[in-house]
C-alpha cells in the first residue's frame, strides 16, 4: 500500500479535479436519477416512492413513449447509414490527393462543429420554411416546395438531412483510415485487371472495417441522443403531430413543461438501455465482419 | 490498418467523453449577498425597455437595494423557471400568469405576501377583484400588475381597403364567426391577404366558445366540463372558415401553433386579424407600421359572453428568495410608486391601482389609448371569472394544439379528433389529480 502511493500519489494529485468533476457531475447525477427514476417528484416537493409504476405506466398506457420510440428509431435507422455513406464517399474523394486538400478537410467538418449548436437550427428553420430559400429556389425552377416543417409527412426528413449534413467528423477518420491502407495492395489488383468497384468491396471495405464498426457505434448512439435540432425546429414540443417527438424531446416535456422528473428519469434509463442493447448487438455481429489485422491467425 | 485495434477503440472514445466532462466541470459560479435581490419576467422588447427602466428608477430611490433583471422570451421561461426551481435559486421576484400560477402556488414554489400587508406592501388602492384573482385558500400568493382580456387586433388599413370598419358591417363588440367569415372573405379579395388568423388549434379562442355555448372548462369537482359537440362545432365552425379561404391554409397554420408574437401573422402580414391578450397590443404595435384596431374575439348569434377579464400577469414572491424584505420593498413599488408604474404603463394590462390608472390616464395615446377604449366597451359584456384552473390543464391545452393540428392539416376527421381529445383529457386530470 505504501509503496503503491508513494508511486502513484502524484497522479492522483494531479487527476483530483478531472475525479471531482467525475464524481459530482457525472456518478452522482446518474445515481440520483436511477433513484428519482422509482418516484413522483415535481421538483418543489421532495421526491414520493412509487416503487415500478413509472416503468409501469409507460409501457402500458403511455402512448406518447410508444411514438416517440417510433420516431427515434426511424431517425436512427435512415440518418446513421446515409450519414456513413456520404462521410465515406467524401473521404474517397478527398484521398484521390487533390490540391489544397487541408482547405477541403476543414471546410467539410466545420459542420460537425456546428451542426448540433441552436443557432444551425434556426437557420435550417429558415431554409425549410413555406417562404424560405429551399422553397424559393424551387419555385425559381417552377416548381413548388410543400410546408417542410409543418407537414409532418416532411419534417423528420428535414432533420434527417441536418444530420447527414454533419459528416465531418466520420469523413476525418475515414480519411485517417483510407490512409493506412497500403497502397500495394491497390497496385496487385491492378496487376489483376480489378476495377473500382471490385477494389472498392475486396480491399477498402474489409481493410476499413474497424473505422466503419467505430463510426458505426458512435454516430449511432449520438443519433440516440439527438436532441437541440428536432427541439428547435418542433419548437419544444414534437410537433407537427409528435413527428418530430425524439425520445430526448418527450423527455425534456414531461420534465420540464409537466414537472414529471420521476418519469423523467425512468424514460432517460430507458433510452439508457436502448443504447446499451444497440451498442452490444453491434459489438456482437462485428465478430463476422470486422476484422483486425493484428489479430490474424 | 494495424493502429487501429480494440484498445483504440476505447481509447478514442474514452479521450472524447473526459473532454466533455471537464467542459461541463466549468459551472457558474453562486455568490450570495444580501440586498442584492434578482426579478425574473417574460417579456418582448418593449416590456423589457419598460421594466429595466423601472429597476433603474427603483434602484436610484433605494441605494440600499439592488435589484438586477432577467428576461427571456415566453417559451423559454417557465423551461428556466422549473430549472431554478429544482436548483433552489429561483429569483426573488418571478412573474406569473393566471392559469399556470396555480401549479406554482399549490407545488409550494410561491411565498404568501399577507404578513407584510399594511407595513412594507401597500394594498390600501389595489381592486378587490385583483387581490382576489392572487388569493388561493384564504393567502394573497400574488399581485396583479395589470387586468387583461381576450381581444381580436385587426389591421386597420387592410379592413378599410376592404371597406370595412366599425359601424359599416363589422361590429368590434358583437361580430359573429359568419362575421368573420365574411369579412375574412372580402378582405382576401381586396388585398390577397388572409383576412384573419385560423384559431382551430388556439386554445384561448376554444376557451371562449365553451363560455359561449354556456359550459365550462372544468367543472366544481375538477373534472372537463366540455362535452363532444362544443368540441366538434368550434373545430367545425373553423373550417368552415378556412374553406371559405378567410384564413392562411391549413399547413401554414400548423407551423405557427404557440409562436412568439414577431410571428403572429398579423405582425408578418400573412394575415389581417391576430387574436391574442389585450395587453399584447401595444407590444404587436410596436412591431408594425398600420395601426391595429381591438375587436373582441368573435361570438355566436346567441351572444353569451365567453371572454373573462382576468389579471394578465403577477409579481410574486419565490420560495427561494434571499432577502423577502427588499424583494416586498420592490414588489411594492412595481404596483403602487407614480414613477415606476408611468414608466410600466399599460403594457403589462389594465393597472389594479385605482389611483394608478387616474394618474396614467391623460398620458396615454396610440395603442394603449385604444387598449383602454377596448376596455371601457367591453364593460358588461365579459363572464365571470371562472375558478383556478386544477393541476394538469397546462397539459390538457397543449394536448388540444397537438390534436387540433391533425385537424388543420386534414389528417382526422373531426369527430374522431374531438373524442381523441376528450378522452386524452380525461386521463390527464386523472394522473395529474
Amino acid at each position: 500500500m505504501q509503496k503503491f502511493l508513494r508511486k502513484n500519489a502524484p497522479a492522483y494529485v494531479f487527476l483530483t479535479p478531472w475525479l471531482v468533476g467525475f464524481f459530482l457531475l457525472s456518478i452522482f447525477p446518474i445515481l440520483a436519477s436511477l433513484y428519482l427514476s422509482f418516484t413522483q417528484y415535481d421538483v418543489v416537493r421532495p421526491p414520493q416512492w412509487v416503487g415500478l409504476e413509472n416503468y409501469q405506466y409507460m409501457f402500458e398506457f403511455d402512448y406518447r413513449f410508444w411514438k416517440s420510440l417510433q420516431v427515434t428509431f426511424t431517425f436512427v435507422v435512415v440518418s446513421v447509414p446515409a450519414k456513413l455513406i456520404f462521410a465515406l464517399a467524401v473521404a474517397m474523394l478527398l484521398d484521390k490527393g487533390i490540391r489544397a486538400v487541408g482547405w477541403y478537410r476543414a471546410l467539410f467538418y466545420l459542420p460537425s462543429i456546428l451542426g448540433g449548436s441552436i443557432a444551425v437550427a434556426i437557420l435550417w428553420r429558415q431554409l425549410f420554411d413555406y417562404n424560405g430559400v429551399i422553397n424559393s429556389v424551387l419555385r425559381f425552377f417552377g416548381g413548388d416546395g410543400p410546408y417542410w416543417l409543418s407537414d409532418p409527412r416532411y419534417s423528420l426528413w428535414t432533420l434527417i438531412v441536418l444530420a447527414v449534413w454533419q459528416f465531418g467528423s466520420p469523413m476525418l477518420i475515414f480519411l485517417a483510415g483510407l490512409r493506412a491502407i497500403p497502397q500495394d495492395l491497390y497496385e496487385a489488383a491492378e496487376i489483376d485487371a480489378a476495377g473500382p468497384v471490385r477494389k472498392f468491396f475486396a480491399i477498402t471495405v474489409p481493410l476499413l472495417a474497424p473505422v466503419i464498426f467505430f463510426n458505426l457505434v458512435l454516430q449511432m448512439i449520438e443519433a440516440f441522443k439527438s436532441f437541440s435540432g428536432a427541439f428547435i425546429i418542433s419548437g419544444g414540443s414534437g410537433a407537427p403531430l409528435d413527428s418530430l417527438l425524439f425520445f430526448t424531446v418527450y423527455l425534456f416535456n414531461e420534465a420540464f413543461s409537466y414537472f414529471r422528473m420521476g418519469y423523467a428519469s425512468a424514460l432517460g434509463w430507458v433510452l439508457l438501455v436502448i443504447i446499451a442493447a444497440f451498442t452490444a448487438i453491434a459489438f456482437w455481429t462485428s465478430k463476422y465482419w470486422v476484422h483486425y489485422e493484428n489479430e490474424r491467425g | 490498418m494495424s493502429r487501429f485495434n480494440r484498445r483504440r477503440f476505447l481509447y478514442t472514445a474514452a479521450g472524447a467523453a473526459g473532454s466533455a466532462a471537464v467542459l461541463s466541470a466549468l459551472g457558474r459560479p453562486a455568490f450570495a449577498q444580501n440586498r442584492r435581490i434578482r426579478h425574473f419576467w417574460w417579456g418582448n422588447p418593449d416590456r423589457d425597455a419598460r421594466t429595466f427602466r423601472v429597476i433603474e428608477i427603483f434602484n436610484e430611490a433605494h441605494p440600499d437595494i439592488e435589484v438586477v433583471g432577467e428576461t427571456l422570451g415566453f417559451a423559454d421561461y417557465f423551461t428556466r423557471l422549473t430549472t431554478q426551481i429544482a436548483g433552489g435559486n429561483m429569483a426573488d421576484v418571478i412573474q406569473m400568469g393566471y392559469g399556470v400560477m396555480f401549479e406554482y402556488i399549490q407545488r409550494g414554489a410561491i411565498l404568501p405576501l399577507d404578513e407584510y400587508s399594511g407595513g412594507i406592501l401597500d394594498l390600501s388602492q389595489f381592486d378587490e377583484s385583483a387581490l382576489q384573482a392572487g388569493t388561493v385558500d384564504g393567502k394573497l400568493y400574488a399581485l396583479s400588475i395589470g387586468a387583461n382580456s381576450h381581444m381580436a387586433m385587426y389591421n386597420t388599413r387592410l379592413y378599410e381597403e376592404a371597406g370595412i370598419t366599425p359601424g359599416n358591417g363589422f361590429d368590434p363588440y358583437g361580430w359573429t364567426y359568419d362575421d368573420v367569415k365574411r369579412i375574412g372573405v372580402a378582405v382576401r379579395e381586396a388585398t390577397g391577404v388572409a383576412g384573419t388568423d385560423d384559431n382551430t388549434a388556439d386554445y384561448q379562442n376554444f376557451s371562449d366558445f365553451v363560455g359561449q355555448k354556456g359550459a365550462e372548462l372544468y367543472t366544481a369537482d375538477g373534472a372537463y366540463g366540455v362535452t363532444q359537440e362544443i368540441v366538434e362545432e368550434y373545430w367545425s365552425i373553423w373550417k368552415d372558415i378556412r374553406d371559405a379561404g378567410a384564413t392562411p391554409p391549413g399547413p401554414a397554420t400548423a407551423g405557427l401553433v404557440g409562436a412568439e408574437m414577431s410571428q403572429w401573422g398579423i405582425v408578418t402580414g400573412q394575415s389581417a386579424t391576430s387574436y391574442a391578450w389585450s395587453n399584447q397590443l401595444v407590444g404587436a404595435q410596436g412591431l408594425m407600421q398600420d395601426a391595429l384596431g381591438a375587436a373582441m374575439y368573435p361570438n355566436t348569434a346567441e351572444m353569451i359572453p365567453g371572454s373573462v377579464v382576468q389579471p394578465s400577469q403577477f409579481v410574486c414572491l419565490s420560495r427561494d428568495t434571499v432577502d423577502a424584505e427588499a424583494a416586498v420593498t420592490y414588489m411594492n413599488g412595481f404596483v403602487n410608486d407614480p414613477e415606476m408604474t408611468e414608466a410600466l404603463g399599460l403594457e403589462r394590462g389594465i393597472p389594479s391601482n385605482a389611483q394608478v390608472r387616474e394618474a396614467l390616464a391623460p398620458t396615454l395615446e396610440g395603442a394603449a389609448a385604444v387598449s383602454v377604449e377596448f376596455f371601457n366597451n367591453i364593460q358588461g359584456k365579459t363572464m365571470p371569472l371562472p375558478p383556478p384552473p386544477p393541476s394538469g390543464a397546462n397539459e390538457v391545452e397543449q394536448t388540444f394544439e397537438r390534436i387540433a393540428v391533425g385537424v388543420l392539416l386534414d389528417q382526422v376527421n373531426i369527430s374522431d379528433a374531438a373524442t381523441d381529445f376528450l378522452r386524452q383529457a380525461e386521463a390527464i386530470l386523472r394522473r395529474a389529480g
